[in-house]
């Protein structure tokens, strides 16, 4: 595990507007994370733990406060930087996979790999280990609708890892897989976590997916209610 | 995989649609071209470049009327004039009436001067020419006729008449080739050979072709000549051969208007039909196109990568209707051409091809612009719905 947090929040507001309603959802948040860290986000519907997911991925912005991930300033970067800067810093692990159905297992992985410099050949190494990592090099050619839903998470997580990224985010990734296959995708998750570094910061509502974190943050009504450490 | 097999891939995503836009595409530009280049030819045929400096003279009641031969000498006699040739439209057909093609009974000394540009290129030799005048009966034929019914110098054709009532039988003296096919599709004889047979044409003819010494020439040409035979036995209509070839075409309608209309009508039907397609298949990708961005790809990209999927799709679909609208014009060429003469000029030009595909490279831009644009305008948490 690094030294220094690698994401630092200070006092994160964020709130939604219903034409001239506005429905606060998170309210003045601090938080640090520290790097090669495993924290489950945690907290009843409407807590607000995706929109705060969403924040530190860069893929929403707050109405307050700042946010300093992966040594960058969100708050700072226009639109393209912050696209950019998810495509070098953080992987993606949605609840429903989210692969591009008209694409094999392959080329679902080198996704991101389009909008870096990196010539057919780096490519194809890239891929190939990420596959490798989430042991599906056999099926790298098949189509996510010729694989499991498992299957179809593990390609995700070998697309989300394939650009070395420093922050892993996951809502979900087990809500839509029967039990084996969950503990497969958290126990996958798990390795990238001890074997690569990475930090992972995950959603969930399943204590037994939150069991697989070394910690645990709740959240309650847009408020930190408490960070836990999960005893094993 | 890069970009161009990301957007082939892409497109396989719902094929029948993908078949259903290109096949709305392709047979668009097939209207649109084929009505365009029918705008051409017709064009063409009143803006022939070969007569500039020709006009027509003929009977101010209409062509079925006939002039005194008398009025060459008139015609002659003016300053402006180079030399004029004297042309009765005889209208036979070979063997079948269906068999139609332009035969005229022509002056054999001018009709070379009147008409060189046509012949210029047609590669008839001093010899030939001499054989031909020579011969009372013989003809010249143009070098697509007579490939179309496999004649050679030295055969014999009998031409039944229509109008007049006579039949010759013509011997090919000379198979000419002209710039244009039209141009190679027609048979002329000599005058004489009418006038002999028809002792009504005796001393008479339908038209006069005159030959200026310049364009500029024309204005007062046609002028003066019209006000001399003015409140005469037989008064006389000129005008330039252009406006001659003109009143032809006029004879279906103002079609100008007609086929600018319809083409205009396709190609607003095209974006409308387009636009809803790509818009559905835009919004039914708004998860995929938000996974994206997710991933890094930037506002441009993702637009970009939609729209140029849509310039493939309807470019695609533009280079299919052209190849098809090429086929059918060989088709046509034939055709329509043994009803319409000017439709042996009939193709398809590089002007209307450009125009056809800038028009499909447009539909496509304009169909999927703004669902793109609204697509990547959504926030990626709300396009995403689950993270």
């Amino acid at each position: 595990m690094g030294d220094g947090p690698i994401i630092v929040l200070r006092d994160i507001a964020k709130s939604y507007w219903r034409e001239t309603l506005e429905i606060p959802v998170l309210h003045g948040i601090d938080l640090e994370i520290p790097e090669g860290g495993y924290y489950a986000l945690m907290g009843p519907s409407g807590s607000g733990k995706t929109t705060l997911l969403n924040l530190i991925a860069g893929i929403d912005r707050p109405t307050g406060g700042t946010l300093k991930v992966c040594g960058f300033e969100l708050n700072d970067l226009d639109d393209d930087e912050l696209a950019a800067w998810r495509n070098q810093h953080v992987g993606f692990i949605f609840q429903n996979y989210n692969l591009v159905p008209v694409l094999n297992a392959f080329e679902n992985v080198e996704l991101p790999l389009l909008l870096t410099g990196l010539s057919r050949r780096g490519r194809r190494e890239r891929v190939e280990h990420a596959l490798e990592l989430v042991n599906l090099t056999d099926r790298m050619l098949n189509y996510p609708r010729q694989l499991s839903g498992g299957q179809e998470q593990r390609v995700a997580i070998a697309r989300a890892v394939v650009t070395d990224p420093d922050l892993l985010v996951a809502d979900e990734p087990t809500g839509a897989l029967d039990g084996k296959n969950a503990e497969e995708v958290l126990q996958l998750m798990e390795r990238l976590n001890q074997d690569l570094g990475k930090t992972i910061l995950m959603v969930t509502h399943d204590p037994k997916a939150a069991h697989h974190a070394r910690m645990q943050i709740h959240l309650e009504k847009g408020l930190l209610d408490k960070t836990v450490e999960v005893n094993r | 995989m890069k970009w161009l097999g990301f957007i082939l891939k892409s497109m396989r995503r719902s094929r029948l649609r993908t078949l259903l836009i290109l096949g709305t595409m392709t047979f668009g530009v097939l209207v649109v071209a084929l009505l365009l280049s029918l705008l051409t030819t017709l064009d063409s045929v009143a803006n022939n470049p070969n007569s500039t400096n020709r006009i027509v003279v003929r009977h101010k009641s209409g062509l079925t009327q006939v002039l005194p031969r008398s009025y060459e000498a008139y015609l002659r006699q003016q300053p402006e004039v180079e030399t004029v040739c004297g042309l009765q439209w005889f209208g036979g057909f070979y063997q079948d009436p269906r068999n139609f093609f332009a035969n005229f009974a022509s002056d054999e000394e001018t009709l070379f001067q009147v008409f060189r540009e046509e012949f210029g290129t047609s590669g008839i030799t001093e010899e030939q020419l001499k054989e031909y005048k020579r011969d009372g009966t013989g003809c010249i034929v143009g070098k697509a006729l007579a490939d179309k019914f496999g004649w050679k110098v030295g055969d014999t054709i009998p031409l039944t008449g229509t109008i007049f009532p006579i039949s010759p039988r013509l011997t090919i003296r000379v198979i000419f080739k002209s710039p244009k096919p039209s141009d190679e599709n027609v048979i002329h004889f000599h005058y004489k050979l009418l006038e002999e047979g028809v002792p009504r044409m005796k001393g008479r003819v339908g038209t006069f072709f005159v030959r200026t010494k310049s364009p500029d020439d024309i204005p007062r040409l046609i002028e003066r000549i019209d006000r001399n035979y003015a409140n005469s036995a037989a008064e006389t209509l000129s005008e330039t051969e252009n406006s001659f070839n003109l009143s032809f075409v006029k004879m279906l309608g103002n079609i100008n208007v007609l086929l600018q209309g319809i083409s205009l009508v396709v190609l607003v039907a095209l974006v409308f039909v387009s636009f809803s397609t790509m818009a559905m298949a835009i919004r039914e990708r708004t998860t995929e196109i938000s996974v994206f961005r997710a991933l890094g790809f930037s506002t441009g990209r993702v637009m970009g990568l939609v729209i140029l999927e849509g310039l493939v799709l309807t470019g695609s679909g533009g280079a299919l209707g052209l190849g098809l609208t090429w086929l059918l014009a060989a088709v046509l060429r034939p055709v329509m051409g043994s009803v319409f003469p000017f439709f042996q000029d009939f193709a398809v030009q590089a002007p209307t091809m450009l125009l056809c595909m800038g028009g499909a490279l447009g539909v496509g831009f304009v169909s999927t612009f703004m669902p793109a644009y609204e697509a990547v305008r959504k926030p990626i948490t709300e396009g995403l719905k689950t993270l």
